[in-house]
């Protein structure tokens, strides 16, 4: 392991002045589970780091708090600390069943949910169930702050919004009302500690039989995690009948192809990413009947 | 180098130390506590599982300076003088203990997992010890183990 200061700073204005010098490469540190990682493995996003800023003990940026209609979730909050939230179980059950599937008890004590998508690595297991929450994170800077969506501050495979001075505070999401109902579903190796290889997340609303509204994203599978726009336009006031839902399923590969293009592993990825979509919408048309 | 307090198997100790070393490294290579394995060194595989504030987690993804304050549990700690703790005896008695390697670390996830929960489902057991690898004993007695050690535990 190279030799690297680790600075503990008490609250946010500390860390935010730290993060306003520019003199030396600084790295924000929470978890570890991706930093000290990449520190041993002498990856290229920390290989010139100088200074790890460690925020677990910044109150401004852990914690889970229901405000307004919105779930305010601290930066630094963890896994096992969303988990075992009642507000966030109760209000968010697609991102606990996403958070269930991550790493193992021991990573997920440790591993924070803006750690996740911070360095947005495709494989970010809760990025799709953020985005069909229309998650909007803070970010604050010495002299800035401001709200964007999730969606926006993911630019490309391991590129963000996030400038070097500014850190990620808080992950707001609205409370969907309790006519919506969702799902998530994650393929990995195996079952415990395996990086996805697909995951996929979606949230509909039915008003009688038709789809009100539909919610559809995917990590893994696409270069990043996103939303479908035109399949969820193509979906709204449509029928629920299983026709459609197989059309619907179809779609999403058509979609994903003109994401990524076709790869080695489309003939493989394609038909699993569509069965197992028609399965989860199969399986909530069923429960809202 | 850094001056690090934390309480340590129920001891409070002060350390000097790189900032930046592993805990993995600082238990076994500073305080001659080997009883913590080295396996994967990416989080992987949970050989280098210790307590952390009652909670389990990989030593080698926590840096020395980020356990200030704390309290670690290593397996070092578990036993009671000479007496082994029951999770120990049970791990012996069902055969859970091939090459020994990942044990270590199991007994800590099945200590902090009876810590939380005294009865837990197979289920729960299973997903306790998910980040714990074990190449030999195909994790049927170590479950057994943890089984009866949660019953031996709660009807004390």
């Amino acid at each position: 392991m190279p030799s690297i200061e680790i600075l503990t700073p008490k609250n946010l204005n500390e860390v935010l002045s730290i993060l306003s010098n520019h003199d030396k490469v600084l790295k924000i540190i929470a978890g570890g589970t991706d930093v000290v990682t990449g520190l041993k493995q002498e990856s290229n996003r920390f290989i010139d780091a100088e200074i790890l800023i460690d925020i677990n003990h910044i109150a401004e940026v852990k914690g889970i708090e229901q405000r307004n209609g919105k779930i305010s979730i601290g930066a630094a909050t963890t896994f096992t600390e969303i988990y075992k939230n009642q507000i966030a179980s109760k209000e968010l059950p697609i991102l606990k069943k996403a958070v269930s599937t991550i790493g193992s008890l021991q990573i997920r004590n440790r591993a924070t949910i803006a750690g996740n998508f911070v360095n947005n690595a495709p494989c970010a297991d809760t990025v799709p169930a953020l985005l069909i929450y229309n998650a909007t994170i803070e970010i604050e800077s010495i002299n800035s702050k401001r709200e964007i969506s999730l969606q926006e501050f993911l630019q490309g495979p391991y590129k963000t919004q996030l400038k070097k001075d500014e850190i990620v505070t808080r992950i707001n999401i609205p409370v969907p009302p309790k006519t919506f109902v969702g799902d998530f579903y994650k393929l990995g190796r195996r079952q415990a500690v395996a990086i996805s290889r697909i995951t996929l997340a979606v949230l509909m609303e039915l008003k009688e039989n038709n789809i009100n509204e539909i919610r559809i994203a995917s990590g893994a599978a696409t270069p990043i995690g996103t939303r479908f726009p035109d399949l969820e336009k193509f979906a709204e006031g449509k029928v629920v009948n299983d026709n459609f839902l197989r059309s619907l399923a179809s779609k999403i590969g058509d979609e994903i192809i003109k994401l990524t293009g076709l790869r080695w592993s489309s003939e493989y990825k394609l038909p699993v990413v569509q069965q197992m979509f028609y399965q989860m919408l199969n399986r909530m048309t069923k429960r809202i009947k | 180098m850094i001056s690090l307090k934390f309480i340590l198997n129920g001891k409070q100790v002060t350390v000097e130390t790189e900032p930046s070393i592993r805990l993995l490294d600082l238990l076994r290579a500073k305080l001659n506590l080997t009883g913590t394995k080295e396996g994967c060194g990416v989080g992987e595989c949970g050989a280098c599982t210790v307590l952390m504030n009652g909670k389990a987690v990989n030593s080698c993804l926590i840096l020395a300076a980020q356990i200030e304050g704390s309290e670690i549990v290593t397996i070092e700690g578990i036993a009671n003088g000479n007496e082994l703790h029951p999770i120990q005896k049970n791990f012996l008695k069902y055969g859970a203990v091939q090459c020994g390697f990942c044990s270590p670390a199991m007994v800590l996830s099945a200590y902090a997992l009876l810590e939380e929960n005294p009865n837990p489902t197979e289920e729960e057991i299973k997903d306790a010890i998910a980040g714990n690898l074990c190449r030999c004993t195909g994790y049927k007695q170590i479950i057994e183990a943890i089984n009866e050690s949660a019953k031996e535990l709660t009807t004390r």
